[in-house]
């Protein structure tokens, strides 16, 4: 079953008019409104340097915004304090282009380092990365180091590290980039099963098939400013079909 | 908590062994250090030696008794010096005594073959506490009517005055010494575990991402940190133990008017200075090192 998100409920992530303005004078982003409820799926598109990775850093709090407010879960990303961020990011499963393993851990150390990281105790470290390695379907290759698997795999690895310890949100910033198309998909099937759980899914991606093939809600960045944001959309604007304009 | 505390031992010790070769160049920079440090304290320790015996001999003064002086005067003197609280001891030495003294000290051995009579005075040798109050002890003993006029006391001023500078002097030379060695082995450590942090800035990057507080991230690098700096003491101690008696006999040999002594009693000193040194240099040092990768 796949979850639908449902708009009427109370949005879980909330950007409102979000700045976005580095040191060096760049406006990576302008007045940037967005609102995602509970369990929706949603692809960011648009070209490199639109603005797509600010924002994904924006949620992950590894930048601030120069002006607005962003609130995740109801906390105020922009007004956390530093020793919160910690507890913030543990809610959060991320997943990258360059899968970020650690290449002296086995597939099974790096997966548990997460939950290592919080100090759960051994069992339960054993019981949950056995879960998560099962449903990333790499179980078997556990003293297995990330060297001696294939990119499909490794990107399953590092999906099944972020899902150890139960996120509500899984961000990923461009999680295909590096592979072919036929693992590309099957690492989408992973997403979609995941998003099915509960698990909201924020996704920065240029894979313009596999969005166009899902037609989930799609958010176009251009600029630094949201061009588009269609509850069931396309990689590049469908002029043949009318669109619902979420905003 | 305690689960943390085995992760980052676990985690510490693994690392340690894994980027051996920057382990190594650490605790090499650490042993260097320390042995200079070391070489400081036991030098210090061994000038300051010197200077105690130094000391001691100058903190005592012999009063001259003049021949025609009553023995109740002498008596009563040495009675007033006993009550002043700057002095530790008095002893009255005869006129024979003072002779047998003089006679049995193998340096005046000619001269004492020549001695006809007796021409040595009686004396008073007052022992003092502190080095600073000889000079008042010995003004006191210049205004005593017993006192021989022509040579009333031994007292050098100069001498002691030099002796109070030299050893304030070297006093703030070896702690200026140990600041400098300190602050230039904080550097070295912080560098040198920031090309160890370098190496693992993926790990940390990781470890953040996954929701790692600050502390936890810190932890297995400071005790890394103490790690090394425990065995670059234990080293450092080690050789400096092994040279300490062969260096001072030579020293002894080679310098012999300078009364440099052996003291086994104090490497067990040493030796908790160099390794609580060793720990907070790798310590401190790690802290500051990581601190740019860690900061969230």
């Amino acid at each position: 079953m796949v979850l639908t998100p449902d708009f009427a409920t109370r949005p879980v992530i909330s950007f409102q008019h979000v700045f976005k303005t580095y040191p060096t004078g760049t406006e990576a982003l302008r007045d940037v409104n967005l609102e995602v409820p509970e369990g929706d799926f949603l692809f960011l598109v648009g070209p490199s340097g639109a603005g797509k990775s600010t924002l994904v850093r924006l949620l992950i709090r590894e930048e601030k915004p120069s002006k607005g407010k962003i609130f995740v879960d109801g906390i105020e990303l922009g007004r956390m304090k530093r020793r919160r961020l910690p507890h913030y990011r543990r809610k959060v499963g991320l997943v990258f282009q360059d899968f970020k393993l650690l290449p002296n851990l086995t597939v099974y150390e790096n997966v548990a380092f997460a939950m290592r990281v919080l100090g759960d105790p051994d069992h339960e470290i054993q019981a949950r990365v056995a879960e998560a390695l099962d449903t990333v379907s790499l179980s078997g290759k556990e003293h297995t180091y990330p060297a001696n698997l294939s990119g499909g795999e490794q990107q399953r690895v590092a999906i099944a590290r972020a899902l150890a310890h139960a996120p509500r949100f899984i961000i990923a910033d461009e999680p295909t980039g590096n592979l072919d198309p036929a693992t590309a998909w099957e690492i989408m099937q992973l997403f979609l099963r995941i998003n099915a759980r509960g698990a909201t899914v924020v996704m920065a991606t240029h894979n313009r098939e596999i969005v166009d093939l899902l037609r989930r809600r799609v958010i176009a960045i251009d600029a630094g400013q949201i061009a588009r944001d269609d509850r069931s959309g396309r990689y590049h604007e469908d002029v043949a079909k009318p669109q619902v304009r979420v905003q | 908590m305690l689960r943390n505390l085995k992760f980052a031992f676990n985690s510490a010790w693994q690392s340690f062994w894994r980027n051996l070769a920057v382990s190594l160049a650490a605790v090499l920079s650490i042993t260097l250090i320390l042995i200079l440090a070391g070489i400081n304290l036991l030098v210090g320790h061994a000038f300051s030696q010197v200077l105690d015996g130094f000391r001691d001999k100058v903190s005592e003064i012999s009063i001259n008794v003049s021949d025609d002086t009553p023995l109740p005067n002498v008596y009563d003197f040495q009675q007033q010096l006993a009550a002043d609280p700057r002095v530790t001891s008095v002893k009255f030495v005869t006129k024979d005594e003072a002779l047998t003294q003089f006679k049995s000290d193998p340096q005046n051995g000619v001269l004492a073959q020549q001695i006809d009579g007796n021409p040595l005075d009686a004396k008073l040798d007052v022992h003092v506490k502190n080095l600073g109050d000889v000079a008042a002890i010995d003004a006191k003993a210049r205004q005593w009517s017993g006192v021989d006029p022509t040579d009333p006391t031994n007292y050098q001023g100069d001498f002691v005055n030099r002796m109070l500078q030299l050893s304030q002097w070297l006093g703030l030379a070896g702690a200026a010494l140990l600041v400098i060695l300190l602050i230039v082995s904080v550097v070295i450590v912080m560098n040198t575990i920031r090309t160890a942090v370098y190496h693992r800035r993926k790990e940390i990057e990781v470890m953040k991402l996954v929701g790692a507080t600050e502390w936890f991230v810190r932890g297995p690098f400071v005790i890394e940190g103490i790690m090394t700096g425990l065995v670059a003491a234990a080293i450092a101690l080690a050789l400096l133990v092994i040279s300490y008696e062969p260096v001072v006999a030579r020293f002894k040999s080679d310098v012999g008017f300078i009364p440099l002594s052996y003291d086994p009693a104090f490497i067990s000193s040493l030796a908790t200075d160099l390794l609580l040194a060793g720990a907070l240099l790798g310590a401190l040092g790690s802290y500051i090192g990581v601190r740019r990768y860690v900061r969230i």
